[in-house]
């Protein structure tokens, strides 16, 4: 076909291609690709599922006494016309029940989470003025997928009854929970099921009649002691200063059953004589926390009380290495758990889901590249072969990198990305080695210099590579707008197949020819 | 004969060419027909094998919570017996630990006495047999008929991890109106009709269960008149009966303050029976202290009325709702929802005037109904999965036919001419026949040979679809320009045709070997399994036109050869690509073998 002597380029793949053919560079910067890649793929934070801007919120206003009738013309009508008045809100689902009104509003997917919570909050206190009588303070609490959804939780359980009580479990727990909160970048612990210290003063209603006391008299003769004085400093004549503070009176449960409540036919009244009084945890909150486990291989156990520890992080933080230093803290208290006769068991770790999930991926693509590469050698030669097998990591590396500076995380979907970009960026590879490989052994070219049947070889495909890796990113790019959940669920394919589309065509142009011209071996055209 | 032979064979003979033509035609019918006759089922997103799931039980509206318990310990009870559970944990009055389900189904809010969440942690899904899904199958009614069975109108329904983003419900049906009771009717008829549905479980009605309860109502004259204020008696009722904290201490021990706790002891506060007489009993007991000193009994005060429980409004969009929720049990929520909403429509029919919603809208499936007596109005709509998935597949849709609409371009921007954008966007669809078919080929394997579960037309199977497309794109235009080449360097129209699909065969075949080989780990996974199916067989399929149709196309297409420059083009006039009136092209066949 050119039987020209002089090499002409056409487009910009011969350019490419000829620019870094015998460039020293073209291995460095293969190398720098590769390395960047794998920091990448070291550093970026994992996730099992990518993360979906969802915001909204909802405003609790409580009114007691009132009835869900009352609470929906009271405070919900008005509430709700004042809330739609902000823009970008999808729904807004409002309760009410008896004594609270609680709204709770969804933006539309998509929207900015810090702006809308701040616009929620504005609209809320603009109209703290108009807010009705008998109501208190209206509560808004917007939600925080990152806060909310813990990356670990942990239950604590009493393994063997060493007479720990409900008092010492709770400071024990509370100390881990500290600790855990220490650590860098985690950002909410909560406790669920946990019994907390409380005076329990249980008053007996025949010793009230009997002894004529009411319960209003009991609780004022309970808060007079119950007060902290500030200190007092007065000078004295010689301008000394002199400081006193009234102690508060409650030191102990004795001093509380001890406490005077009335006088009554000349005998003065304790408290204890009219109630059981307790230091104990709070007996009002029903709420509670169980667990059945499998300990060493005998059956799950029945179920018996626990508290449930559970630990968030920060945005953009990695929750491998987070629930790793959760796991590694909770260790240190391992001895002083086991002296209580306390046992715990992770009942959650996102963090080593997300690190089985892309590992288990990772693993994939690699068998996958190198199915490919072993179905390559029986068409075009093993030497062909291993330059697509070297190009394929080097464009993932480009463009993990890529994604890693953009500030996405490796989640599932972003590895299906790569696994479904492979099929399609192989090809621009195949087909340059390809066309290299078959006009190598043309008639034509025996007598060019093999960086000229390269060069040529790339510069023909490249037309029509061009255009039709353009056409696969043009396919894709129309998926970033689908909208709902749905759409941000799978915005990393959109994201990062057209990215790596690019860098194949890149890598095509620039290192498959290198590769070709070092590690394939010239043969004479025989056709 | 060799491959290149071939091809000249088949774009030099017209009746051949019609013969490809409409073997193609012939799948592309039996493939799309797959769809509405319920071969191929559709699904927004399969299910997928977790380690953990959820149980949420709710009991009736006034249940105590050592009732709730019972119901959340009978729940345990038959897990007990499974072996793949690893853990199990029961929350009471709360929700669990917030996961992206529970998010979205509102577990951060439960706080009430009849409201549980048990979370069930299995061991790892691949040192067990069964599939999170199928066990939740298998022990759902197991768990149902058993524990829901403890007292009257607890629910229990299984909460698995969503394999995409989650949903209040698979099935959600709102029911507006303005009358509270004539939705809690209709509520009850929807309802029924998706418990006569086949393959919806865990139906639930988001309202409260009414219930009587007492009333205390103060006599403001007879407080007024012993001398004690109306927030005296409430305060000391709540005080008595609920118990409230009065005062804190802080410690030097712990965090957070001590909190000091009155209320009346466990055996003075609790009634022997829910009845009227026994609270007056206890009101006459429970004293109040005037101005004077002197104790007045509660009960001298107040009166007690029995009422009926005022029950929580539920409101979306400022419009009172109604909510009915149901799960899909292995099956696509597509099916049952058409046969629930027949079945809702023939048992309201006799009440209301029902008109069906339609239109473009993904609001299509919603129905009007007005009351035949009193012209109320209520509309049921539909949530929920249901309504994510339309909106994803429509999405989806858009999305596919802007794709479609930027390749044309391009290719017109490339080729300046219709007639061979055309080709390639006709090659690209066509793989749609691999798409499909691939999906039933699979759907019967997995079936009848593997989980014996279907194997759904999923979201991501579009996605697969749109990224085919270019992918197909590729053969067509490597052919089309390899030929076009040949033909400006003097080889006959027919036989340059020949020549480039017969070298280009390699690569393309190549690519697409890449391509299966590169999507069979995808194939695997249970999300984007559909994914690998669409790309796999699509691949197959659009290989397949691409060596075979796509010359037969090219060989119509006038735009081929070149439009200026001394070449001459010999071959017959081409029409249109896709119809195929062979009759005006004049084929001049020159058997002359051109120099390589």
């Amino acid at each position: 076909m050119k039987k020209e002597s002089d090499l002409k380029i056409k487009n910009i793949a011969g350019y490419l291609s000829k620019g870094f053919l015998n460039n020293p560079l073209t291995a460095i910067l293969a190398f720098a690709i590769l390395s960047l890649g794998y920091i990448s793929l070291e550093v970026m934070p994992r996730e099992e599922d990518p993360q979906i801007a969802v915001s909204g919120g909802s405003i609790i206003v409580p009114m007691p006494g009132a009835s869900p009738d009352e609470i929906n013309n009271a405070i919900l009508k008005p509430l709700e016309r004042r809330i739609s008045e902000i823009k970008g809100i999808k729904d807004i689902y409002s309760t009410a029940m008896h004594n609270v009104g609680m709204l709770n509003i969804q933006y539309k997917i998509g929207e900015d989470r810090e702006s809308s919570n701040l616009k929620l909050y504005d609209k809320v206190m603009q109209n703290m003025d108009s807010i009705p009588g008998g109501s208190m303070m209206p509560i808004v609490k917007p939600f925080d997928i990152d806060i909310d959804v813990p990356i670990v939780t942990v239950a604590f359980y009493k393994k063997e009854e060493l007479g720990i009580d409900h008092i010492k479990l709770y400071k024990q727990i509370k100390d881990i929970q500290q600790d855990i909160n220490a650590i860098e970048n985690i950002s909410k612990t909560t406790l669920k099921g946990a019994k907390k210290p409380q005076f329990n003063v249980l008053l007996d209603l025949d010793k009230l009649s009997a002894y004529r006391i009411s319960i209003g008299q009991v609780v004022k003769a309970i808060q007079a002691i119950a007060k902290n004085a500030p200190e007092i400093d007065v000078p004295t004549k010689e301008n000394k200063l002199i400081v006193f503070g009234v102690k508060n009176a409650i030191n102990s449960i004795g001093d509380l059953q001890n406490l005077i409540v009335a006088k009554y036919m000349g005998s003065l009244i304790y408290l204890k004589d009219l109630a059981h009084v307790e230091y104990y945890y709070d007996i009002q909150n029903y709420q509670e926390a169980l667990i059945s486990y499998k300990a060493d291989g005998s059956p799950l156990s029945g179920t018996q009380d626990q508290v449930t520890l559970s630990v968030s992080k920060l945005k953009g933080t990695n929750a491998v290495h987070l629930a790793e230093s959760v796991l590694e803290t909770l260790e240190e208290y391992d001895e002083a758990l086991e002296k209580n006769g306390l046992g715990y068991i992770i009942t959650r770790n996102y963090g080593e889901r997300a690190n089985e999930a892309v590992n288990e991926l990772v693993h994939h693509l690699v068998l996958t590249i190198a199915i490919i590469s072993l179905i390559l050698i029986p068409f075009l030669g093993w030497r062909e072969s291993l330059v697509v097998t070297i190009a394929v990591p080097m464009i993932l590396a480009a463009t993990l990198f890529i994604a890693y500076m953009t500030d996405q995380t490796i989640n599932r979907i972003t590895l299906f990305a790569f696994l479904l970009s492979l099929g399609l960026i192989v090809d621009d590879a195949i087909i340059v080695i390809e066309n290299i490989h078959r006009r190598m052994h043309l008639k034509e070219t025996a007598d060019h210099s093999f960086d000229r049947i390269i060069i040529e070889a790339t510069d023909e495909i490249g037309p029509s590579t061009n255009i039709a890796t353009i056409a696969i990113m043009l396919t894709m790019i129309p998926m970033a707008f689908v909208g709902g959940m749905m759409g941000q669920f799978m915005l990393p394919i959109p994201l990062n197949v057209p990215v790596a589309l690019g860098v194949s065509l890149f890598v095509a142009y620039v290192f498959a020819p290198y590769l070709a011209k070092k590690l394939i071996k010239r043969t004479k055209g025989t056709h | 004969m060799n491959f290149e032979e071939k091809i000249y064979n088949i774009v030099t003979s017209k009746k051949k060419q019609r013969k490809v033509g409409f073997i193609v035609l012939g799948f592309l019918i039996f493939a799309i027909a797959m769809i509405p006759t319920k071969i191929v089922l559709a699904k927004m997103l399969p299910g997928k094998s977790a380690n953990t799931y959820s149980i949420y039980v709710d009991t009736a509206t006034n249940s105590t919570i050592e009732q709730t318990k019972e119901v959340s310990e009978c729940v345990m009870s038959v897990m007990r017996q499974e072996s793949a559970v690893k853990n199990m944990e029961i929350f009471l009055g709360s929700g669990a630990p917030l996961d992206y389900a529970g998010l979205v189904k509102g577990s951060a809010f439960k706080s009430l006495k009849n409201q549980a969440e048990i979370v069930i942690n299995l061991s790892d899904k691949h040192h067990r047999e069964e599939t999170s899904y199928m066990m939740v199958h298998r022990l759902r009614p197991v768990i149902q008929s058993k524990c829901e069975a403890l007292y009257k109108n607890s629910s229990i329904r299984f909460v698995e991890m969503p394999s995409g983003p989650p949903t209040f419900a698979t099935v959600v049906v709102n029911i507006y109106g303005k009358n509270a009771l004539l939705l809690r009717e209709i509520s009850k008829d929807v309802k029924a009709s998706f418990e006569e549905t086949e393959g919806l479980v865990d139906i639930d009605i988001m309202q409260d269960d009414v219930h009587t309860k007492l009333e205390i109502i103060p006599n403001v004259a007879k407080i007024i008149s012993s001398n004690l204020s109306v927030d005296q008696v409430s305060n000391v009722l709540y005080m008595a009966f609920k118990g409230s904290v009065v005062a804190t201490k802080n410690s030097t021990q712990q965090q957070d303050q001590i909190p000091i706790y009155v209320s009346l002891d466990k055996e003075t506060r609790t009634l022997d029976s829910a009845t009227k007489e026994q609270l007056e009993l206890k009101l006459s007991r429970l004293k109040l202290l005037n101005r004077q000193g002197i104790m007045v009994p509660v009960k001298e005060v107040v009166e007690i009325v029995e009422t009926v429980a005022d029950p929580t409004i539920y409101k979306k969009n400022m419009k009172n709702m109604v909510s009915v929720t149901a799960e899909c049990d292995l099956v696509s929520q597509v099916y049952p929802l058409m046969d629930a909403r027949e079945i809702m429509i023939k048992k309201l029919e006799h009440r209301f005037e029902v008109e069906r919603l339609t239109g473009a809208s993904t609001y299509m499936f919603d129905l009007a109904l007005v009351d035949r007596e009193t012209r109320e109005k209520v509309l049921i709509r539909w949530d929920g999965e249901m309504k994510v998935s339309l909106d994803t597949f429509r999405d989806l849709g858009g999305a596919f036919i802007s794709a479609l609409v930027l390749m044309f371009l391009l290719m017109v921007v490339y080729y300046k001419s219709f007639a061979l954008s055309g080709i390639v966007l006709v090659g690209s669809f066509l793989s749609i026949i691999g798409v499909i078919i691939g999906h039933f080929i699979t759907d019967i394997i997995f079936l009848y040979f593997i989980t014996g579960v279907h194997f759904y037309l999923t979201a991501t199977s579009l996605i697969g679809f749109i990224s085919l497309m270019g992918i197909s794109a590729r053969s067509s235009l490597l052919l089309i320009d390899f030929t076009k080449s040949l033909i400006e360097s003097g080889i006959e129209k027919n036989r340059a045709i020949a020549i480039s699909t017969a070298t280009r065969a390699k690569p393309i075949l190549l690519t697409a070997v890449a391509i299966i080989l590169g999507s069979l780990l995808l194939a695997t996974d249970p999300i984007f399994g559909g994914l690998g199916i669409a790309l796999i067989f699509g691949s197959m399929a659009s290989t397949a036109v691409s060596l075979f149709y796509i010359p037969v196309l090219m060989a119509k297409a006038e735009a081929i050869c070149p439009q200026n420059g001394g070449v001459v083009c010999e071959e017959g006039e081409g029409l249109n690509e896709e119809h195929m009136d062979v009759s005006e092209i004049a084929p001049e066949v020159h058997h002359g073998n051109p120099t390589k």
